[in-house]
């Protein structure tokens, strides 16, 4: 019957949008009762390394929530081309036109709202499907009703929708909360943008949402003003369900700076909108022929990929614990527990689009072949490349590519560095003051020149058309003499010992320091 | 301009000004224009008590104004608010739950038509609340606009076209607005000033696909269906044919039945329940010499019920038009009694067709496909 489409950010804005976005999510859940209804979330321009806004929560979503949603990911490189027309991180008209895009195309309604928004039927036992199912074709738009803050923080179990609907009939009543605020046509209502119901037909013929809008604000309102020129009419529901709206004013929205708030043009965008159309963007809307990642909390889940690919890659521990050591004696001594630390390597690559390519520079051949099996059981369908400057390492892996560092280098949409020593054995205890061989110590070398290059030259040999730096991942690269190596060239955060892994892009140093290393990471001086 | 050319164009004014004559109450959508108005003052009287505080005072004038027009849904819609503000929620949802039966009992306009023309029902509460935004506003083309088209679906085209030319002073230029002028212009029978008007539209937006069927009109009722045929076809070719329900609306203004017949298909695998396909279908069949659909006909119910009827041989002429109570209706029956007799009496046909000629809007789907009949068969 409807889709309704959301988007957001996992950028921790603000103390407590997870609470209030997951009542919402669960809230609007609770009254979906067709089966073709799906909450359609955007998750747009969320850092690579970081998991989809919802799977970040998803421990506070009901099942019925993670049944009805769909993630869809905007990943920063296809947000890229418009970072220089907009001071915001995320777009709240590109974001609902590519769900809507998406949407199921047996819904005939189209729901706008947001994470915080809670919609409560005024007949009880009635759902939002029953509602729309049953109202002519039209343009709807419901008034909001604004919850303090205190209210909903304190008193609403993000897990129980059902009670906190309850709550809010109750307190509608008892506090006083339900005040219509009208507005001039074609808006109708304020705060329109929290409930604003179209047929999915006439949001296609419309061409979606303006997508030159990128500066914020009046998304809604320009959507009013087209779809009342279309629909000749703002019908409302006011009738039959009320809108409530987690007021979250202690912290200012991304997009609120008071008086200084950059908006879009009012006029321009509302008060001489002169038709309902788009033309210039009718076959681009929604961006038809990007591909869009989809996620889901009900099967396939991040938890689900990262154990089927660890479970595939090595077998469970056979003792109680392993030790290891950081005192600075022990500083040359390269050993580490490979088992122990490719959870972490994992951990770094699994929110990464599928279709991911990754430079393997390794010195371990274990390493190697531990990685591409989780790789595979983790469901990524992208090329390992492995140098043929690597020696040593396995050369018939599935999903293996072997080649020179050159031509590998224009390929890979993220490297990961290995400092291992090529013949520490599987059951050899680590960090005991071990010496490297020489054959230990060539393939280190290779290893560190490889990453010099690739670091220094990281801007000029991304694949065509990518925008943005590219990750280097570092394994064993702590407390040992390749952490200034890693840092010097990698912009990473402190992490600890015990997970023998540091990640980042490469850093910007404008300082001569940095130039040199450069100059000789360019020129494997 | 050629002597025929001169004579078409002079006969077809003697047309519009025969149509305007014998249909006086066309503006309004046929029957009880003064009803309207009535109704009209009391809901805005009502608006303004309520406003003041008064509701009781404002319900009753609402009522008064419902028992005038009893289609009016704003009407219905702002009695319904009134009752739920003030505590009567259950007889407030009867009312909106009537005011949106009202509404969707109301047919859109032809699919193929511009947006603006297509809506249909009650805008008076669309054109009060436009006066309100630009007691407030008066340098912005957007509540010019949406209270013109209010005007010009309510049947007042020389409000609406006052409308959009306060729109074109402060935005000159605006060329979506000159289409809509065009169709205020064409809606008042100025013919000519909306060709020139639509024209400039065309030549910076050649592919425009409501504009063509803005001017398609326009050429019909100036009596150049060959002009008006052009660009029907390029419409169609503009639209995709994921927009069945508007190609076959144009497929059966240039009487291309077969055409009709396919993409009235999928239209009524979609809208299986809007009658008015259906008898779209029949037609088709009809005019292809195919045999009637063997579904049921339903012959009770609400226009056009009664022309399914008539195509099934189940209701006369006489009981078709005792229901044809507006111009449009007449036209449609018109249209049906053509086609109905057209494989045994030609002459009869025409006879029936020029009436819908004559007397019919050329927006009207029956209009394009009277004349283009005609033209077929030489009348």
């Amino acid at each position: 019957m409807f889709s309704v489409i959301l988007y957001g950010r996992n950028d921790s804005h603000g103390y407590n949008l997870h609470k209030r976005a997951a009542i919402s999510f669960n809230a609007l859940a609770e009254v979906m009762s067709d089966p073709d209804d799906e909450i359609l979330f955007v998750d747009y321009n969320t850092p690579e390394d970081h998991p989809t806004f919802p799977e970040a929560i998803h421990d506070t979503l009901t099942d019925k929530a993670k049944k009805v949603m769909r993630i869809l990911r905007v990943r920063p490189e296809q947000h890229a081309h418009l970072k220089s027309k907009t001071h915001l991180v995320a777009l709240e008209c590109q974001s609902r036109n590519v769900a809507l895009r998406r949407s199921n195309p047996n819904n005939r309604w189209i729901l706008y709202t947001n994470t915080d928004m809670l919609l409560v039927p005024r007949t009880e036992g009635e759902s939002l499907s029953d509602i729309l199912g049953a109202v002519p074709d039209g343009f709807y738009q419901i008034p909001r009703f604004e919850l303090p803050e205190m209210l909903w923080e304190a008193a609403f179990d993000r897990r129980d929708p059902a009670e906190n609907l309850r709550k809010l009939r109750d307190w509608s009543v008892r506090f006083h909360l339900n005040q219509v605020v009208h507005n001039f046509m074609p808006m109708k209502y304020d705060a329109l943008g929290d409930f604003q119901a179209a047929l999915r037909e006439d949001m296609f013929a419309i061409h979606g949402f303006d997508e030159e809008m990128v500066l914020g604000w009046h998304c809604d309102s320009n959507l009013a003003a087209r779809l009342a020129l279309y629909r000749g009419r703002v019908d409302t529901l006011i009738d039959k369900l009320f809108g409530y709206h987690c007021d979250h004013t202690r912290v200012a929205a991304a997009n609120n700076k008071g008086r200084q708030t950059k908006m879009n043009d009012q006029d321009r965008y509302i008060w001489d909108v002169s038709t309902p159309y788009l033309p210039a963007q009718a076959e681009t809307w929604g961006w038809p022929d990007v591909t869009i990642e989809e996620v889901r909390l009900d099967r396939e889940t991040s938890y689900q990929r990262f154990t089927a690919g660890l479970d595939a890659a090595m077998e469970p521990a056979t003792v109680p614990y392993t030790t290891t050591s950081l005192e600075w004696q022990l500083y040359d001594d390269l050993s580490y527990d490979l088992p122990h630390t490719l959870p972490f390597v994992c951990d770094q690559v699994l929110t990464f689009p599928r279709s991911t390519s990754v430079m393997i520079v390794a010195t371990r051949a274990e390493f190697v072949t531990r990685f591409a099996k989780a790789w595979q059981g983790m469901g990524f369908s992208g090329t390992l490349l492995v140098p043929d400057e690597c020696e040593g390492l396995p050369t018939d892996l599935p999903n293996v590519k072997r080649g020179p560092f050159k031509e590998l280098i224009g390929q890979t949409h993220m490297f990961i560095f290995e400092f291992g020593l090529a013949t520490q054995r599987a059951d050899e205890p680590v960090r005991r003051g071990r010496l490297a061989s020489p054959v230990d110590e060539k393939r280190l070398k290779a290893v560190a020149k490889l990453f010099r290059q690739a670091a220094s030259t990281e801007h000029e040999t991304r694949p065509a058309g990518r925008r943005l730096p590219r990750r280097f991942i570092g394994v064993n690269v702590i407390y040992n003499k390749y952490w200034p190596l890693f840092t010097d060239h990698i912009g990473a955060n402190i992490n600890p010992f015990c997970s023998q892994v540091l990640a980042g892009i490469p850093r910007e140093d404008p300082s001569l320091r940095g130039k040199v290393l450069r100059f000789r990471g360019r020129h494997a001086v | 301009m050629s002597d025929v050319g001169i004579l078409s164009k002079l006969s077809e004014s003697l047309r519009v000004k025969w149509r305007e004559r014998s249909n006086p109450t066309r503006a309004t959508g046929g029957g009880k224009p003064n009803a309207d108005t009535e109704a009209d003052q009391l809901y805005l009287r009502a608006r303004v008590i309520a406003r003041g505080g008064d509701s009781d005072m404002a319900v009753r004038l609402f009522e008064d104004a419902i028992a005038r027009a009893p289609q009016f849904d704003a009407a219905v819609e702002a009695q319904a608010e009134l009752l739920d503000m003030t505590g009567h929620s259950d007889e407030a949802k009867a009312k909106y739950t009537e005011a949106r039966s009202i509404r969707a009992a109301t047919r859109q306009g032809p699919p193929d038509r511009p947006f603006a023309v297509r809506q249909r029902g009650n805008f008076r509460s669309e054109i009060s609340a436009y006066d309100t935004v630009l007691r407030s506003l008066k340098k912005n083309a957007l509540p010019y606009i949406a209270r013109g088209n209010a005007y010009l679906t309510s049947g007042k085209p020389e409000q609406a076209l006052a409308d959009y030319e306060r729109a074109l002073k402060l935005k000159p230029g605006l060329l979506d607005v000159q289409a809509i002028k065009a169709e205020a212009l064409s809606a008042m029978g100025k013919y000519d000033e909306a060709l020139t008007t639509i024209d400039a539209v065309l030549t910076a937006r050649p592919s425009d696909a409501e504009a063509l069927s803005t001017r398609s009109v326009i050429l019909m009722g100036l009596g150049r269906p060959d002009d008006a045929n052009a660009d029907l076809n390029r419409q169609l070719a503009l639209l995709p044919t994921s927009q069945a329900a508007a190609r076959a609306c144009i497929a059966l203004r240039l009487a291309a039945y077969e055409l009709a017949f396919a993409e009235l298909d999928s239209v009524i695998a979609r809208q299986p329940h809007d009658p008015y396909w259906r008898l779209y279908q029949a037609t088709a069949r009809m005019r292809l010499g195919q045999p009637p659909a063997s579904t049921p006909v339903v012959a009770q119910g609400p226009w056009p019920a009664i022309l399914l009827a008539f195509q099934a041989g189940q209701a006369s002429e006489q009981d078709v038009m005792a229901q044809a109570d507006t111009d449009c209706r007449r036209a449609e029956a018109w249209f049906q009694f053509g086609a109905h007799v057209a494989s045994r009496d030609l002459e009869v046909a025409k006879r029936h067709w020029r009436q819908v000629v004559d007397h019919a809007a050329p927006s009207l789907i029956e209009h394009a496909a009277a004349r283009n009949e005609l033209k077929r068969i030489g009348g």
